[in-house]
């Protein structure tokens, strides 16, 4: 019980305030598909601890079988584990307006340049170096898992029917969750 | 643009399809295409592409951001507002209500096992949407060099990703990829 008193504690004392920049934050650092997940992960369970690797890796997973742009629902989830509704107000409200303002505009003006080579190249980088940051971050977050061999098989072949096999990612999703999640219960029973 | 029904049939559609979007808004966007293009004739092929290129390199949320742009060519700033609106908001509404039921059930036994199953699947497909980046991002050998460098890097250290991502950019800029 002290448990669940202190938890509430915790997590009464973070302001919406710094929900709001936190995920200001991962907005405006995350450049490309994807890139949400690495900074949401760096800024949210490295920098503020407000989150351990496994309850982000549920929300992510939560995320990913909801329809959506995925990143924003991070922040939602994030924010109302923080504060309830209004933490989620705060969280979502950081992520989008200030972000969306500033790449209203940028964006006009990107569309008068984006002819010019050297801004090709610089993006071309960023890109390259976007698609490491997003591979380390699903290895840094299946990790909890690594000692369950089922659970290395089902990110493996996740892994490869998309990138080898190229199925789409709706098929997949269906295709692997419900037999991963029954192997799972599997295990449970058995070990119980 | 002459019909002033269109803002209101774009965010229409665009809310429902942002309703159903499930693995994220790119998996609609060819129903986008065909609304926008085929259907509407709001903007040509071209402007659709020059808008998916833009949205994708440039930081923040960015395909409620190429929504906007669409909602823009059509009926300008109102446009681009009601466009993001229609985007974000009710998938915002379903992440916030599903993940009030997901908590509620936190310690309950069945959920430990969904996590179990669900968890490494999902971390597969990220670890994949990493290297399908990668393959449209690689061009060239240094190119793969940085990509499994950055990786390296982020597991192996603490180092804050904006680094490399700045020192990505300056190779870039340099033309050594």
């Amino acid at each position: 019980m002290t448990d669940v008193a202190e938890r509430q504690e915790l997590e009464q004392a973070v302001p919406l305030a710094a929900l709001f920049t936190a995920f200001l934050a991962v907005s405006l650092c995350g450049i490309g598909g994807g890139g949400g997940v690495v900074w949401a992960r760096r800024v949210a369970v490295e920098k503020r601890r407000w989150l351990t690797d496994s309850e982000f890796a549920d929300i992510v997973s939560l995320c990913q079988f909801m329809p959506g742009p995925n990143i924003v629902g991070i922040a939602v989830c994030v924010g109302a584990k923080m504060r309830g509704t209004i933490g989620a107000v705060a969280a979502t409200s950081g992520f989008l307006v200030i972000p969306w303002v500033i790449g209203l505009s940028v964006g006009l003006l990107f569309l008068e340049y984006a002819h010019l080579t050297v801004l090709r190249n610089i993006l071309g980088g960023i890109a390259a170096t976007a698609a490491g940051l997003l591979i380390a971050t699903g290895i840094r977050l299946l990790l909890p898992h690594r000692r369950r061999p089922a659970a290395l098989l089902f990110a493996v072949l996740a892994f490869g029917l998309i990138t080898f096999a190229k199925l789409p990612l709706l098929a997949v999703l269906f295709g692997l969750v419900p037999i991963s999640i029954a192997l799972a219960g599997i295990e449970k029973a058995r070990a119980r | 643009m002459s019909d002033p029904s269109a803002p209101l049939a774009l965010t229409t559609h665009l809310a429902l399809v942002s309703s159903i979007s499930f693995g994220g808004f790119p998996t609609v966007l060819p129903d986008v295409r065909n609304f926008v293009v085929g259907t509407h004739g709001w903007m040509t092929d071209q402007d659709f592409a020059n808008i998916f290129a833009m949205a994708q390199s440039i930081p923040g949320p960015n395909m409620i951001l190429m929504m906007s742009f669409v909602g823009w060519k059509v009926w300008g700033f109102p446009g681009a507002v009601a466009s993001a609106f229609a985007t974000f908001g009710p998938p915002c509404t379903i992440y916030f209500a599903s993940y009030r039921l997901w908590d509620r059930f936190r310690d309950a036994p069945w959920q430990q096992i969904v996590r179990l199953g669900l968890v490494p699947v999902i971390m597969g497909l990220v670890i994949a949407s990493g290297t399908v980046m990668a393959r449209a991002a690689d061009a060239s050998w240094p190119a793969v060099a940085l990509t499994i460098a950055a990786a390296a890097i982020m597991l192996g250290t603490r180092l804050s990703p904006l680094w490399m991502l700045l020192a990505g950019a300056a190779l870039g800029g340099l033309g050594v990829l």
